[in-house]
């Protein structure tokens, strides 16, 4: 990528100029030359982008993670530098991700790991870097089967074993834990509230990352706290009288919600190899139900 | 829509180009008016984007908040905006001007269209409760700009009011184009018909500043096509450049968008200048400098609010307040009709046609005439105006004249004859104290007059409960409005 | 949904359309079907799927409807943090919202079929999940796929969510990311929620055959004041339906339209291989105004073919808007109105124009008299 530096000016002037050529294209009414100009355009934003994370990497020999992407529940004074964790060791990502979910104990999307990981270990991350994470650990897996002590893996969902979108599991927990059923969002809601506020308990001072993230809960759970799902927090919450709450409604779920994810994991061990335990199994594809159902159309 | 305005807006289309539908000017313009120009976000509530803002046609300032969806970026915005806008509003406030007295002159503000009043009301409500100190403190200059903001945005839904105009609107008010209302909220179509460039009809004019790529969007949302072609990437350029550190590509980056946006904004600038040209053209109705003075004297009211510690404005009114509000706005948009008719024959016109107003010669006159039924003699002149106009008004109707406001007037009879209508009107004040009338205050034998079934004069609003007699229906008297600490902290995302 | 009239009516539109492939629709075009029912030009462009803005754009009238991708952006990201929860945040809003038992938690993806996106699997699933016995069925399905008939052509359709209460009633959930800021949104915004969401009530009822059972009342989701917390509403969708309805029988009895149209319209763009068009522009223009328009200003918001049309009535007093019209005692040629208001029409006044021409003659002389004071400043 020639001299970086040179190059991101160079691609500079060439966006202007491409800018200003599509709104000519624009003004002049010729859609065709504009689309294809459009197309250039990205294509230069994106040689841009490259160059300038090439040359970031340079000026940050140390950083080698791609750029993260903007999240938006994130003002820049609560964002780290890179690869310098306020608090906290330099752990691998994983490994972060591993003690969240440890916590949690419950399969859960990558915005909620990172906001775990936050409250009770002083150290986030951006959420984009979790989509990448699984993929890795299934190639891990998939060279050198069980040669880690733990993957990250896949949730599954319990029709038809498939990864269940956006939810990252341990590879030792129980099978039954890691399938979801129709009941299994909430329940599992239920049981991360309960072991989010045992673990504030614990604690003799909470960070208010991790009172807010108790709030959280307590606003989602009937009587667990006078606010309600929509308003803020209204003053401070008793761990106590969300785990209560919690449990309460979870006696309603539970039984059927265990027996269909006992079902569902007697199916996984039968039907599915072992990396399609861990990660899922392949996309669901019935090619002739799809043709019937198109001849209906 | 009325049908004299209807019939210009046709008028408009045959000879290409808006036609006049006030024959004087019905707000007040500023010798210096503060032009403000937003730009937000699209997609969002109220994420400022840019703001072209100035009180001097050769000297914009361009604000931008480099990255719109950021708070502190947000703050930075609001409170460059702040220093702007507070420094053109000290500049009316300097000095005591004393109890009962309000200052020499008021702000005003413009912006192009309903939409940029709209986001000034919700930038005032985004930043007027937020604190300098505390969890989430703020620059001074953000949570005052809130409170004049929504003071200016309250006030522009007075009818009597031109402290903060939009310029489709004054426009709108004084032109009639051929093209229809939804497309008269387009600024540069507007002024294509009202000032077509020459060789151009307003229709050819109005066609091609269509063309966003052309002409600009006066906002406050900006072309999707702007958008995706030009903002979507500069953003990103700017954010990456901020997080992987390069300070360089990061200034770089910015100074691109500041061109990019000066390039969308000034085209709007200017045709804003060019709308308040235009409006300042027209000559001043007579009752333009009277409701000018209730904005100075507002104005100075709100000056000494600030200065004594108010809080600022509640998010919504309580019962009476809300009523008592509905109850002036209605009473004042009264008000302004009869000023505007009463000032201009083109709005006398429109009650002409609905029967509310007839004009005509004197065809008989008594002006020396006594009524001498009571102890004493008094002087009751009596003249008979012949007009084509239709006459709604009844026998001992109360009628007043644009050219005698004060006199009053009573009609003793109604003859229909054809298309002609006699009224005799009795006219009972405003005449001096002797038996004989001042001279010029009774209309001679050929004089054209006009008389009206309303007055223009101030109408004293109805009575409302104080707030601590609030009815329980209506809640009870609520709480005096404290500003609470969430409202100070609440997310701006 | 009945369909339109059979191989005959299907063959005539597909000929309008000519070898292009047919639109598919969405909510939005299909709520936009129900603005300006009268317009038989714009009843025929869709009955026959034709794609409305490649048309507008050959014939020489593109309009610009894009959409900004920051507000595609920002749909995503304030949808995505309720789904990113759907055991907590957005039950529990939906609780709050609809009333739901405690039991009634169960939360169905529908996105994909064991990861396939096939739209034809998606559907028959959807189908499956929600017409299953009632017992079984669970509480809220994310993002369904079903199927509405439009001018004899099947589009899918998929809304944010569906709750299915204690009740045996479905209710549309529309998640839209416009703000609500204190207790006040955009009214247009509303609006077109509304009518979406009577789009996919509709499509709902086809689906379970069963009119009752899909409840009027749909849930609509938007951030509240300035932040990205969420606050749900219900909105009474039953005005929208009726309006929806009456014009989908218009458009299933595309017949009555087609019966006035020559035989040799056609409103193909003679695509070449690569999709270039062939057709002379002029060519296509004189068939698209054989067809009649009833173009009003509310066209410019929601029709591709707004230029074209207005450009079309120019000289007609539509373009002002129906309230000038209206005004103007309904008179349709701008210089008829003109030459009544001064007068100077040689013709005779129609009977059923007089009194409408008597208000113009006065309008006009009102104005004439009163810019002549102003002029003389004498009043």
């Amino acid at each position: 990528m020639g001299e970086p530096l040179d190059s991101a000016e160079a691609l500079e002037e060439r966006i202007s100029a491409l800018r200003a050529a599509v709104r000519r294209a624009v003004l002049d009414g010729d859609a065709d030359r504009a689309r294809a100009l459009r197309r250039d355009l990205s294509h230069a934003e994106q040689d841009w982008d490259n160059a300038l994370d090439a040359q970031a990497a340079r000026a940050q020999p140390g950083s080698l993670e791609p750029a993260p992407e903007r999240d938006d529940d994130q003002s820049p004074a609560e964002r780290q530098p890179r690869g310098e964790p306020r608090g906290g060791t330099l752990l691998p990502l994983r490994e972060q991700v591993h003690e969240a979910l440890s916590l949690l104990q419950v399969p859960a999307a990558p915005r909620l790991i990172a906001t775990v990981h936050e409250a009770f270990y002083a150290t986030s991350f951006p959420t984009a870097r979790l989509t990448s994470l699984r993929r890795d650990e299934e190639r891990s897996f998939k060279t050198a089967p069980f040669a880690r002590p733990y993957y990250i893996c896949a949730a599954l969902a319990a029709d038809f074993l498939s990864p269940s979108r956006g939810l990252l599991a341990i590879s030792t927990w129980p099978m039954e834990r890691r399938i979801i059923g129709s009941l299994s969002p909430r329940v599992d809601f239920l049981v991360a509230a309960i072991n989010v506020a045992q673990a504030i308990e614990q604690i003799p001072q909470p960070v208010p990352a991790a009172r807010a993230l108790l709030a959280r809960f307590a606003a989602n759970v009937r009587g667990s706290s006078s606010a309600n799902s929509a308003g803020r927090p209204s003053g401070r919450i008793e761990p106590r009288s969300v785990i209560r709450a919690a449990q309460a409604e979870l006696a309603v779920h539970q039984d059927e919600d265990h027996a269909a994810r006992a079902e569902a994991a007697r199916r996984a061990r039968e039907q599915l190899d072992e990396p399609e335990q861990l990660f899922g199994a392949a996309s669901f594809r019935r090619a002739a139900t799809a043709d019937k159902l198109a001849g209906e159309r | 829509m009325t049908t004299l305005t209807s019939l210009a807006k046709v008028e408009a289309i045959a000879l290409d180009r808006a036609q006049l539908i006030r024959t004087v000017r019905h707000v007040h313009v500023s010798p210096r008016p503060l032009i403000f120009v937003p730009l937000q976000l699209a997609g969002e509530a109220c994420a400022p984007l840019a703001a072209m803002v100035g009180d001097d046609r050769d000297h914009e300032r361009l604000l931008i908040a480099y990255e719109p969806r950021d708070r502190t970026e947000r703050f930075r915005f609001a409170a460059g905006l702040g220093e702007v806008i507070l420094g053109y509003v000290d500049g009316y406030a300097a000095g005591d001007p004393g109890e009962g007295v309000p200052y020499p002159d008021a702000p005003q503000v413009w912006v192009p269209n309903a939409g940029g009043m709209k986001f000034a009301e919700l930038l005032g409500r985004s930043t007027r409760f937020r604190r300098t100190e505390g969890p989430h403190p703020v620059p001074a200059s953000v949570p005052l700009l809130g409170r004049w903001v929504t003071y200016l945005a309250e006030r522009a839904q007075h009818p009597l009011s031109s402290l903060f105009l939009s310029a489709t609107q004054a426009l709108t008010a004084h032109w009639a184009t051929g093209q229809s209302a939804t497309e008269d909220q387009n600024l540069a179509t507007l002024l294509a018909w009202i000032a077509p460039p020459p060789g151009q009809t307003g229709a050819q004019a109005a066609l091609l500043a269509e063309n966003p790529a052309r002409c600009p969007p006066a906002g406050p949302v900006t072309d999707p096509d702007f958008d995706r072609d030009v903002l979507e990437g500069l953003i990103k350029a700017i954010v990456a450049a901020r997080q992987s550190g390069d300070a360089a590509a990061r200034e770089r980056a910015q100074a691109l968008m500041a061109r990019e946006l000066h390039s969308v904004l000034k085209p709007t600038w200017d045709l804003m200048w060019q709308a308040v040209d235009l409006l300042r053209s027209l000559p001043p109705g007579d009752h333009v400098a009277e409701r000018w003075k209730t904005d100075r004297f507002s104005f100075t009211g709100y000056v000494r609010y600030l200065q004594e510690g108010g809080v600022p404005q509640a998010r919504r009114d309580a019962a009476v307040d809300a009523a008592r509000r509905l109850a002036r706005l209605e009473n004042e948009a009264q008000q302004l009709a009869a000023h505007m008719a009463y000032d201009d024959p083109l709005v006398m016109a429109e009650y002409r046609m609905t029967g509310d107003a007839f004009a005509g010669p004197v065809v008989r006159a008594e002006p020396d005439r006594l009524d001498e039924t009571g102890k004493r003699a008094r002087l009751r002149p009596w003249i008979t105006v012949e007009t084509t106009d239709d006459v709604l008004a009844e026998l001992g109707a109360d009628l007043r004249s644009p050219a005698r406001p004060a006199q009053q007037a009573r009609v003793i009879e109604v003859e229909r004859a054809g298309e002609r209508t006699r009224v005799t009107i009795e006219l009972q004040s405003g005449m001096g104290r002797k038996l004989v009338p001042e001279p010029g205050s009774v209309p001679g034998l050929g004089d054209v007059v006009c008389y009206t079934t309303f007055k223009a004069e101030f109408q004293p609003p109805p009575k409302f409960p104080d707030r601590e007699d609030t009815p329980w229906t209506h809640g009870g008297p609520p709480p005096e409005y404290v500003p609470r600490d969430e409202e100070a902290a609440e997310e701006w995302e | 949904m009945s369909s339109p009239g059979g191989a005959g009516t299907e063959r005539r539109l597909a000929w309008l359309r000519g070898g292009e492939l047919p639109q598919t629709h969405n909510a939005r075009t299909i709520a936009a079907l129900a603005s300006n029912p009268g317009c038989a030009r714009r009843a025929l462009l869709d009955a026959a799927a034709t794609r409305k803005q490649d048309i507008a754009e050959h014939a020489g009238y593109p309009v610009p409807f894009g959409m900004s991708p920051f507000a595609l952006s920002r749909g995503v990201v304030f949808e995505r943090q309720l789904k990113d929860d759907p055991g907590g945040l957005l039950l529990a809003l939906l609780r709050e919202t609809l009333n739901l038992d405690i039991a009634e938690v169960g939360f169905t993806d529908l996105n994909d079929v064991g990861g396939s996106p096939d739209l034809a699997v998606r559907h028959a699933r959807t189908k499956a999940v929600l017409t299953g016995r009632p017992d079984q069925r669970g509480t809220l399905f994310d993002h369904p796929l079903l199927r509405f008939r439009v001018g004899g052509r099947h589009a899918y359709l998929e809304p944010d969510l569906i709750a299915f209460r204690h009740d045996d009633t479905f209710h549309v959930v529309e998640i839209k990311s416009f703000a609500v800021i204190d207790g006040q949104a955009d009214p247009a915004k509303v609006a077109a929620a509304a009518i979406q969401s009577a789009v996919y009530v509709l499509a709902m009822r086809d689906l379970v055959g069963d009119t009752a059972t899909v409840h009027h009342e749909s849930v609509l989701i938007c951030p509240r004041d300035f932040a990205n917390t969420p606050l749900a509403t219900t909105l009474d969708v039953r005005k929208q339906l009726g309006v929806l309805e009456r014009q989908l029988s218009r458009i299933a009895g595309i017949d009555s339209v087609l019966a006035h149209v020559p035989a040799d319209v056609s409103f193909s763009l003679d695509a070449d291989e690569k999709g270039v068009p062939q057709r002379d522009p002029g060519d296509l223009l004189r068939d698209i105004k054989r067809v009649d328009a009833n173009y009003s200003p509310e066209c410019l918001a929601s029709c591709e073919l707004c230029y074209l049309c207005r450009d079309e009535a120019s000289g007609s007093t539509s373009v002002l808007g129906k309230s000038v019209r209206e005004e103007l005692g309904g008179i349709e040629s701008v210089p008829r109105a003109l030459k009544l208001a001064r007068g100077d029409d040689p013709l005779p006044v129609p009977e059923d124009l007089r009194e409408a021409a008597a208000i113009l003659r006065r309008a006009a002389s009102l104005r004439r008299d009163a810019l002549a004071a102003a002029r003389a400043e004498t009043w």
